[in-house]
């Protein structure tokens, strides 16, 4: 009995040798050189062979006190931070996308199929036939013939040519389309803003001869939103806190992350008179919020209970009412930019100190609607249980209340899992559009924490400062992870 | 045939006729919505592919057309790809990335097959301990480990060399688990009966569980290979002399040092990217299903 255990364990670590191997080389011994690193004063400029009488030193917590005092610390954290904010959005996208691709495409169940195949081929042959009467330049009909091709094939596959469709701009991103994109967005050459420039000329135009009160009263329109979807959450969360299904820490996180976008628009959005009256209604409705949840409830609920729940409603909520805000500001500024001398003009994009990061965003949000999350709510959303939806349709519930109280509960775990991941990426994130794209320019605007550490570690040579920011980095991701790990699991379980 | 009916006068026919009609217009409502959904569908997807319609176009122009609002160009140029092969050792390039992705690819799914295969089958003491301890390197950012690990590769006079691109690579935490998840779904009465024939360890590892892993290695081959044709980071760092450059590096000393020819580094663009997206097409659906395992079990 014994020696069979013996033989287990060694045929065991035998298995595992080679990996190990490497492990030990590859992973553990660096990290425990780069914790050493991260205390010392390691700097290729001072120590090498020009000067044999410099040494090595350790120096204590003084790289970490340098990095907390050094101002493009922060700003780079900020930058990452920033360039994460297009993420919601993004996640929505893919949300959406899987929820589109998961209809019955093929029309198989209701027997609609003999209809959708020449209809669609009669549409694409139409369309074609018009165009190339009309006499249409060459690249309009070659992408209305492209479109007719994926119609076809979308009707006669399904889900399939659409998916790898959809999946292609994330599978392909790296140097290769950063490069593509570098082009795309430049200002003069770029199709982008050769597409844009008479674009916003024409809607220059439009906007000087409108009436001085339609931007007004565009903007309140979006304010008037912003404070209905505010108060909707708020809403929800106080009836789940009454309901005992959410605890104390849930509400308030949940209450936090929905009050955010109120929070930028008191401090730095130009809005305005909007500045005040925005948070001013947002303040009221949640002040009514907050006697409704202190008036009490019956159950007892686990203080740390549920954070899940109240995090995906608050998600819910800050997607609709960024996007809201970023309206809002547009309509704010409009007037004034198509007053200007040379009218509205596309912007500089990467070349650009406030347009850079938006252009990294919006590249990214290309990439990232059809990627991996999308295909993990392709999976969430298949195994929803129909008699769920069923049930809903019969107490004739409305697509969006289906959606709202039926599938985004029950898509929650993967939200979560989905955010965590997309933050834990994030935080390290950035290097490779910063290298191939902007250098990290103009002025350190898309410089992010990974692209810092590359620029102190291997082109300055700063190795010990380096290390130090390489683990203020991991500080972050492991606590993103542990806040994983308490709250996930347990959500993921109920 | 109920009385009902009898007493309303309704005849079979006319109760058969009706029938089909609603049915008729329930199938053309069905079919109005799909449609819908299927032109939003090609519109999203148009949407997604017009970056790569003028990679393409602009690849086929001539270097007069460059910056033309115009995305037609006059006359397909395809001597520019072969013009690619001349301005920069692109075809080295090439063949560097593919010789360093093949032999990482073949190690790390050794290398991992083989941990995952003690991780799963075999019963050690403190074996759950150990895989734990692994998972818990998945979280670790790469960026912490990248400098030490470039003061190895000096010490081992590796760097600028494929040595150095390749042996790091080969050992992967991501991998052991995915295979792991994988064989855990195989059934142990294999492993039993194959004890009973005297089978060696080695034997069930290469003759039983290898085969029937088939699907998960390879899922791993095609994200290990795709990863490192990819990657950047590291051979940034590492490489030094042009005609090691793999294609991501070799891409960005061809747009550092001959940028203003678009048409050229579009053309490179192009064939950098063709044989991801013919290798997915091929292998889409053994990577959404690894994907899905993957992400949603872990």
């Amino acid at each position: 009995m014994r020696s069979k255990k013996i033989t287990n364990l060694l045929a065991g670590v035998g298995f595992l040798t080679p990996n190990i191997l490497g492990f030990l080389t590859f992973t553990t011994l660096p990290l425990l050189f780069s914790m050493v690193l991260a205390f010392s004063n390691w700097d290729l400029t001072l120590h090498n062979m020009f000067h044999p009488e410099e040494s090595i030193q350790f120096v204590g917590f003084k790289n970490f006190i340098r990095l907390f005092q050094e101002r493009d610390f922060w700003r780079f954290l900020g930058n990452t931070l920033f360039l994460m904010m297009g993420a919601p959005v993004a996640i929505a996208g893919s949300l959406f996308a899987a929820i589109l691709l998961n209809k019955d495409l093929k029309g198989k169940k209701s027997g609609a199929f003999k209809i959708l195949l020449p209809g669609a081929i009669l549409l694409a042959s139409c369309l074609l036939l018009t165009l190339v009467g009309l006499g249409a330049a060459a690249v309009v009909i070659l992408i209305a013939g492209i479109g007719g091709i994926t119609l076809i094939s979308g009707i006669l596959f399904g889900q399939t040519v659409y998916r790898v469709l959809f999946y292609l701009p994330n599978f392909t991103s790296g140097v290769a389309v950063y490069l593509l994109w570098k082009k795309l967005y430049s200002p003069q050459t770029g199709p982008i803003n050769a597409v844009l420039a008479p674009l916003l000329a024409a809607l220059g135009k439009a906007v000087n001869q409108l009436p001085p009160w339609v931007m007004g009263g565009l903007i309140l329109l979006c304010a008037l939103l912003m404070v209905w979807i505010v108060n909707h959450i708020l809403r929800s969360l106080a009836n789940h806190w009454r309901d005992g299904e959410i605890g104390h820490c849930a509400l308030g996180i949940g209450a936090f992350f929905t009050l955010l976008p109120i929070y930028f628009v008191a401090t730095w959005s130009p809005l305005g008179i909007m500045k005040i009256g925005i948070p001013a209604a947002a303040a009221i409705v949640a002040g009514i919020q907050a006697v409704r949840v202190g008036a009490g409830r019956e159950f007892h609920c686990a203080t740390w209970s549920r954070v899940g729940t109240a995090f995906t409603l608050a998600m819910a909520a800050l997607v609709p009412t960024f996007i809201l805000l970023g309206f809002a500001v547009v309509f704010h500024n409009l007037p004034a930019m198509a007053a200007a001398a040379e009218g509205l003009t596309p912007p500089d994009w990467l070349a650009s100190y406030q347009w850079a990061k938006p252009a990294i965003m919006i590249m990214g949000l290309w990439g990232a609607i059809g990627s991996n999350n999308m295909l993990l709510y392709l999976a969430g959303l298949s195994n929803i249980p129909p008699e769920l939806e069923e049930a809903a349709d019969i107490d004739g519930a409305s697509p969006f209340q289906k959606f709202w109280h039926v599938v985004w509960p029950q898509l929650a775990p993967i939200t979560f899992f989905i955010v965590v991941m997309t933050v834990i990426g994030g935080l390290q994130g950035g290097f490779e559009m910063a290298r191939t794209m902007t250098q990290g320019g103009p002025a350190g605007s898309t410089t992010t924490l990974s692209y810092f550490i590359y620029n102190e570690g291997f082109a300055t040579g700063r190795l010990g400062y380096s290390s130090a920011i390489s683990w203020m980095l991991f500080a972050m991701v492991f606590t993103v992870t542990m806040i994983n790990w308490k709250f996930g699991s347990k959500y993921v379980n109920d | 045939m109920s009385t009902t009916e009898e007493m309303l006068g309704v005849s079979q026919e006319a109760r058969a006729a009706s029938w089909k009609e609603a049915k008729d217009r329930s199938i053309q409502k069905e079919a109005l919505g799909i449609s819908l959904l299927h032109l939003l569908l090609v519109g999203m997807s148009l949407a997604f592919m017009l970056p790569f319609l003028w990679m393409v176009l602009t690849s086929l122009k001539e270097l007069s057309e460059i910056g033309l609002p115009e995305w037609m160009p006059k006359a397909f140029q395809w001597g520019n790809y072969a013009e690619v092969f001349n301005v920069i050792p692109f075809g080295r390039f090439y063949w560097n990335s593919l010789f360093v992705a093949t032999w990482v690819t073949f190690l790390q799914v050794f290398t991992s097959s083989l941990a995952a295969f003690s991780f799963s089958r075999l019963n050690w003491p403190g074996r759950d301990k150990c895989f734990l301890l692994y998972l818990s390197t998945m979280m670790l950012p790469g960026l912490v480990v990248m400098i030490p690990n470039y003061q190895i590769m000096i010490t081992l006079g590796w760097v600028d060399s494929f040595l150095g691109l390749i042996v790091p690579a080969s050992f992967s935490a991501f991998g052991t688990f995915m295979l792991r998840q994988f064989m855990m779904t195989i059934p142990t009465s294999l492993d039993e009966a194959a004890e009973i024939d005297g089978a060696s360890k080695w034997r069930l590892y290469w003759d039983v569980i290898l085969p029937l892993a088939r699907p998960g290695l390879i899922t791993l081959t095609i994200f290990t290979f795709m990863g490192n044709y990819q990657s950047f980071f590291w051979p940034l760092v590492m490489l030094k002399s042009i005609n090691k450059y793999t294609l991501p590096i070799g891409l960005l000393y061809f747009d550092s040092s001959r940028g203003q020819t678009t048409h050229l580094l579009m053309a490179g663009v192009t064939m950098s990217v063709l044989p991801m997206v013919v290798l997915f097409i091929i292998m889409q659906k053994h990577m959404v299903k690894g994907i899905q395992m993957g992400a949603v079990k872990g």
